[in-house]
């Protein structure tokens, strides 16, 4: 998926300007870090594009689709293309740990088969495979963490969107993370990374584009 | 790991086709899949009850408030069609008597009477000529002597005529209409129908349906919002998941489908639990009533609900259950929004 921003802004009701002129052009494929401080805008800029907020000024283009064209109805399948890790949002408490990763399938309808296979691939990706029948409560921080990515890609997104996905965890468990979203990159997934782990993003050496109070400051060179 | 710009194309080509295998157009709703609808309703049906049963106590208690509010417009039905089939059986013979004009004379009387018993829907005419009424006023009210003063008869011909038909609520506009039509012949004075207290009865009855729809309507009002109430508390409650169904692509309308059936179970249930509760009532009043019923007529039997009336009466309460959780739950998910 190929995501363009075009001197977007984004002022909240309460009159806050979380983005102004945001400007920068995600090719498809590509594999990006977003950082800034918090409050810098990097989670409003990842809410622009999934449609959970609209932007005030400028455009967004996914695949050179205006999003500000698309009929509310649509914004389910706008979705149904992308796998969130968002700190919030996270995991689901009643029921095991593979009916979460499940969720994104049943929602788009895929049969029990179908589920049940790529569910156990995408744990498998992220180490998982045995814990599939636990409560997500009885599994570690790390763990809990490698479910919603599970959850992310289990429905093949063509764009991966994360949020501070590595938040509490140790140096080397949030290495192994990083690693993960670049294992999708390589088979064509473009991700997004938000992340303030400045250390962790040099040393990933992928274009880091930073936010400072809603603007874009740095675009391409690594951090 | 950026692609080299000119591959560009063909990575997109190769997308659109993954998302095709999905069931999935780049922009829109995907193509509608029969047996997919039917196996994802199928699985609510069976997740949105094991859900109730999860909370038997708070469930149950939902229920029988259900049953109970049905139960009343439902017991009242049945009292009502009771007291229809009641007077449904009540045979008895009705009578027209017709008052002819005093200055109408004999033959022309006579001729009147002979063209009446011949119509289809009479029976026989009875002819009571001044004489005769005279003698049985005299017999009947002791005014003997007061009809002796008077220099002549001042009783009119009658004709008593006995419609074919036996009076009940069926046949009450039929023979009423009879009346209205022999009122309206020139010899005829006046035309009085022998059914009064039927006539009462069926002005009562019809009262009594006005009462019974009035009190359905305010109880269904009242189940929709137990049911409302019910159904937005169990969305509240699942808050979280709505948001994370939200975030990974569902579509209103699949947020809100198992909570429809947590309506369509509330009101089946309660349906069922109505009927058990009426048919209790029916047969608890059933010994009192019949030996009420029989010492002015033989052969009743206190009807409870049949077969249709309780596939009616469920599928209603199953309609009134969808609706109301459909009124909160397309409400309440609408303002639940990811932020």
């Amino acid at each position: 998926m190929e995501i363009e921003f075009q001197r977007v802004g984004k002022k909240y009701e309460s009159g806050h300007d979380a983005l102004s002129q945001v400007s920068f052009h995600l090719q498809q494929g590509e594999m990006a870090f977003l950082t800034g401080h918090s409050g810098a805008g990097k989670s409003t800029l990842m809410k622009l594009i999934m449609m959970i907020e609209r932007q005030t000024t400028g455009k967004i283009l996914v695949d050179g689709v205006d999003l500000r064209t698309l009929a509310k109805s649509v914004i389910p399948y706008h979705r149904r293309r992308v796998g969130v890790v968002f700190q919030n949002h996270q995991l689901l408490f009643d029921r095991s740990v593979f009916h979460n990763v499940a969720l994104p399938l049943q929602v788009s309808g895929a049969d029990d088969e179908q589920t049940g296979k790529r569910v156990r691939a995408a744990l498998d990706k992220v180490g998982l495979l045995g814990k599939e029948k636990l409560n997500p409560m009885a599994l570690s921080g790390g763990e809990q963490q490698r479910i919603g990515i599970a959850r992310a890609v289990v429905n093949k997104p063509q764009l991966l969107l994360a949020d501070e996905p590595t938040g509490n965890l140790d140096p080397r468990l949030s290495a192994e993370i990083m690693n993960l979203f670049q294992e999708f990159n390589r088979v064509g997934v473009t991700v997004l990374v938000a992340s303030h782990d400045l250390a962790l993003v040099a040393r990933m050496r992928h274009r880091v584009l930073t936010l400072n109070q809603g603007r874009m400051v740095n675009d391409g060179g690594f951090a | 790991m950026a692609k080299p710009p000119q591959q560009r194309p063909i990575q997109r080509g190769a997308t659109r086709q993954s998302l095709s295998n999905s069931r999935q157009s780049a922009w829109g709703a995907p193509s509608f899949d029969f047996k997919l609808y039917l196996r994802q309703h199928q699985a609510f049906l069976i997740e949105s009850f094991t859900r109730l049963l999860g909370h038997p106590l708070a469930s149950l208690m939902t229920v029988m408030v259900l049953a109970i509010s049905l139960s009343l417009p439902g017991g009242l039905f049945v009292l009502l069609k009771n007291v229809q089939s009641v007077t449904d059986r009540w045979e008895q013979q009705s009578v027209i008597s017709l008052y002819l004009f005093s200055n109408l004379e004999d033959t022309e009387a006579l001729s009147l009477s002979h063209q009446l018993s011949s119509r289809a829907d009479v029976e026989s005419v009875e002819y009571i000529s001044k004489e005769e009424g005279l003698r049985y006023f005299e017999q009947s009210s002791g005014y003997e002597q007061i009809m002796s003063t008077l220099p002549e008869n001042p009783l009119p011909i009658v004709l008593k005529v006995i419609p074919k038909a036996i009076v009940d609520l069926n046949t009450l506009p039929e023979l009423q209409s009879l009346r209205d039509h022999l009122q309206s012949l020139p010899q005829v004075e006046y035309a009085q129908l022998d059914a009064e207290w039927l006539q009462r009865l069926a002005t009562m009855i019809n009262f009594g349906q006005r009462f019974v729809y009035a009190i359905s309507a305010l109880l269904v009002i009242a189940v929709l919002l137990i049911v409302g109430n019910t159904i937005r508390m169990a969305v509240e409650s699942r808050r979280d998941e709505v948001l994370v169904m939200k975030l990974v692509g569902a579509t209103n309308s699949y947020i809100r489908r198992p909570f429809l059936y947590m309506g369509f179970w509330f009101g089946v249930l309660g349906g069922v639990f109505a009927c058990i509760c009426i048919m209790i009532l029916a047969w608890w009043v059933s010994t009192p009533a019949e030996r009420l019923i029989e010492l002015y007529h033989a052969g009743f039997e206190l009807q409870s609900f049949n077969a249709v009336e309780i596939i009616m009466c469920l599928t209603i309460s199953a309609f009134i259950g969808v609706i109301g959780s459909w009124i909160a739950v397309s409400r309440h998910i609408r303002d639940i929004e990811l932020q």
